[in-house]
């Protein structure tokens, strides 16, 4: 039911950018930019309109603050204190606020030795809060400029006042490839990590043989994060520079959606669900669009879960001759195949969506450009994807910004976004 | 293929050595032949080029398979220095000195090529082609009148002559 093969391809841009998540406290991606035609300011309170030029200009260069970080992402604990990491100069740092973003501490460092934290749309620091208030952050560190990398991996189990020394995840001990790192915490208490990893590939070519793409691997914990079992691999030949999405399957287990390598060059997307004990099931092809490149795209996918068990949300970008633009569809794992699959939008400026469900309303958002300025756009379903509302600008910007990604908690669901207009933007989505 | 420049390790050392002897000392700053490519940047470039066919060939420090383009450029480059080529790093201008090595490595360090020198790339990309995704290796030729073909992904060198053959 799966074949894999072939070449996968290369980013879009080195921009600031973030990474998606959802739900119970999941991780993954997503980033970019925007521009000014305040369509509605519904979402953008003056209060939160500092950004990082106007910080700097109060505070010098050198300030570290979530307005100025690259690629911040956000989570929160079960207190419904929000957490965001960013990285600012080659460190990780993490900032807590209680007031739903908007106001933040003073930043914490993560790492005290410098390292090349990766810091765009489909490469960002994630974070993550335990019930009993550890704190747990994974990243990727650029390693080289040979795409090579390494997945770390931090906690605070003092509430976020001090950072363990970052580890190294990946277990095979080689300078190549390991990046585009996912976090997520079972609901039981599982900590999942899953990257992008070529020590396949690099097996390969040693052997002289061809190996269309890199893999994906992923590794458990469960205790919180003080030791990982051996890596396991997902699958071969996977795409080799697009953020894996992550939602929960069951209680203990995950299910991931990545780009994938069809026959020679199509890349499209395949779902398996993963298990802590190492297994992988339900491997198959999540998505049919035919998109023939041998290049890289820089544009992951999100996914989220419907509430029938196995059904998945997923919303992805694809420029194949069946599908093209951005994408939604209901993922079943028990027919393996995909519903409702509808166009959110194929102009070219679109991608980088993403998806959280709150209260039995599904929403989607992603980034557009109108050839001035990027919009942020807002669609919601009320009837699990079948049926959607007409799109709704949230805000926009004409200077660079992040992927767009969206956040839940308890008592909602809120827009994460960062732009040089507007710094950080946090904001709740579910009460206008 | 990808990975031709992964067995390297030599050359892209002497690459790196090559490099340092460019290095302008003076302002600390690689001495290297690297434009910032802002928005008017493709629309002057295109009038340079009028009434004149030229590929435009975008690449990014970060994209393994450009890599491979980039090579068959830097030898098509080298067999007829006059060959109208404009070669663009998307990668933020303050990424230079990553870029310059690769060029090196290229045989293009002494080619005059541009990176984007604004952060809002969207509108850079728009301005080179507003039905461009972003993906990469991303080339376009144009003929004479401006007509322009795109393509994205490696090109071999027989899908590059039968897309300029000039």
């Amino acid at each position: 039911m799966f074949h894999l093969i072939s070449d996968c391809l290369r980013p879009l841009h080195g921009r600031p950018l973030p990474d998606g998540l959802n739900t119970i406290r999941q991780f993954l991606l997503a980033a970019p930019l925007a521009l000014a035609s305040v369509l509605s300011s519904l979402f953008i309170p003056a209060a939160q309109a500092q950004n990082c030029e106007t910080l700097r200009s109060a505070h010098g260069e050198d300030v570290i603050s979530v307005h100025c970080g690259g690629a911040p992402s956000a989570s929160f604990d079960h207190k419904n204190h929000l957490w965001v990491a960013f990285v600012s100069n080659k460190h990780v740092y993490v900032s807590r606020s209680e007031d739903k973003g908007t106001t933040f501490s003073t930043p914490v460092q993560v790492n005290a030795v410098p390292e090349d934290a990766e810091f765009n749309g489909e490469n960002r620091p994630k974070i993550i809060v335990a019930d009993n208030g550890t704190v747990l952050l994974s990243w990727t560190t650029k390693t080289s400029n040979r795409f090579t990398g390494e997945i770390r991996f931090s906690r605070s189990t003092d509430g976020g006042r001090s950072f363990e020394q970052p580890r190294t995840v990946n277990d095979d001990g080689l300078a190549i490839g390991h990046r585009f790192d996912s976090l997520f915490l079972t609901k039981s208490g599982k900590l999942y990590v899953t990257w992008i990893d070529k020590r396949d590939l690099e097996a390969s070519l040693a052997r002289s043989e061809n190996y269309p793409g890199a893999a994906i691997y992923y590794t458990v914990s469960d205790d919180l994060g003080a030791s990982f079992m051996p890596n396991v691999r997902v699958s071969h030949n996977s795409c080799e520079c697009c953020r894996i999405a992550v939602a929960p399957h069951g209680d203990d287990n995950i299910a991931i959606l990545w780009r994938q390598i069809f026959g020679e060059q199509i890349r499209d997307h395949a779902i398996a669900v993963l298990s802590p004990e190492g297994t992988v099931s339900d491997l198959s092809r999540a998505t049919i669009d035919n998109w023939q490149i041998d290049a890289c795209p820089h544009h992951g996918p999100t996914m989220v879960p419907a509430s029938s068990d196995g059904q998945y949300h997923m919303s992805w970008f694809s420029a194949g001759t069946i599908h093209s633009g951005i994408h939604y569809a209901r993922y079943d794992l028990a027919t393996a195949s995909p519903a409702d699959i509808i166009k959110i939008d194929g102009t070219p400026g679109a991608g980088h969506p993403s998806l959280a469900t709150f209260n039995d309303t599904l929403y989607l958002v992603w980034k557009g450009f109108d050839g001035m300025s990027t919009p942020l756009q807002l669609m919601t379903s009320n009837d699990e994807g079948r049926s959607w509302s007409a799109p709704q600008t949230l805000i926009s910007t004409d200077q660079a910004s992040d992927h767009p990604l969206l956040i839940t908690s308890a008592e909602g669901v809120f827009l994460s976004w960062s732009s040089e207009q507007h710094g950080y933007v946090f904001k709740e989505l579910n009460n206008d | 293929m990808i990975n031709k420049s992964l067995g390297t390790i030599a050359g892209f050392t002497a690459a790196v050595l090559l490099c340092a002897a460019h290095v302008a000392l003076a302002d600390n700053r690689p001495a290297d032949n690297i434009q910032g490519f802002g928005p008017q940047t493709f629309s002057e470039l295109k009038a340079q080029f009028a009434g004149k066919p030229f590929v435009v060939s975008l690449w990014s420090v970060d994209c393994a398979p450009c890599r491979v383009e980039l090579d068959m450029l830097g030898q098509m480059k080298k067999a007829d220095p006059a060959f109208p080529l404009v070669v663009i790093s998307t990668d933020p201008i303050e990424k230079r000195e990553d870029a310059a090595d690769i060029l090196d490595e290229y045989q293009l360090a002494d080619e005059v090529t541009w990176m984007f020198a604004d952060s809002f790339v969207e509108r850079l990309r728009f301005s080179i082609d507003p039905g461009w995704y972003g993906e990469l290796p991303r080339s376009y030729f144009y003929d004479a009148e401006h007509n322009m073909m795109s393509h994205s992904g490696i090109l071999t060198e027989e899908k590059f002559r039968e897309l300029f053959p000039y």
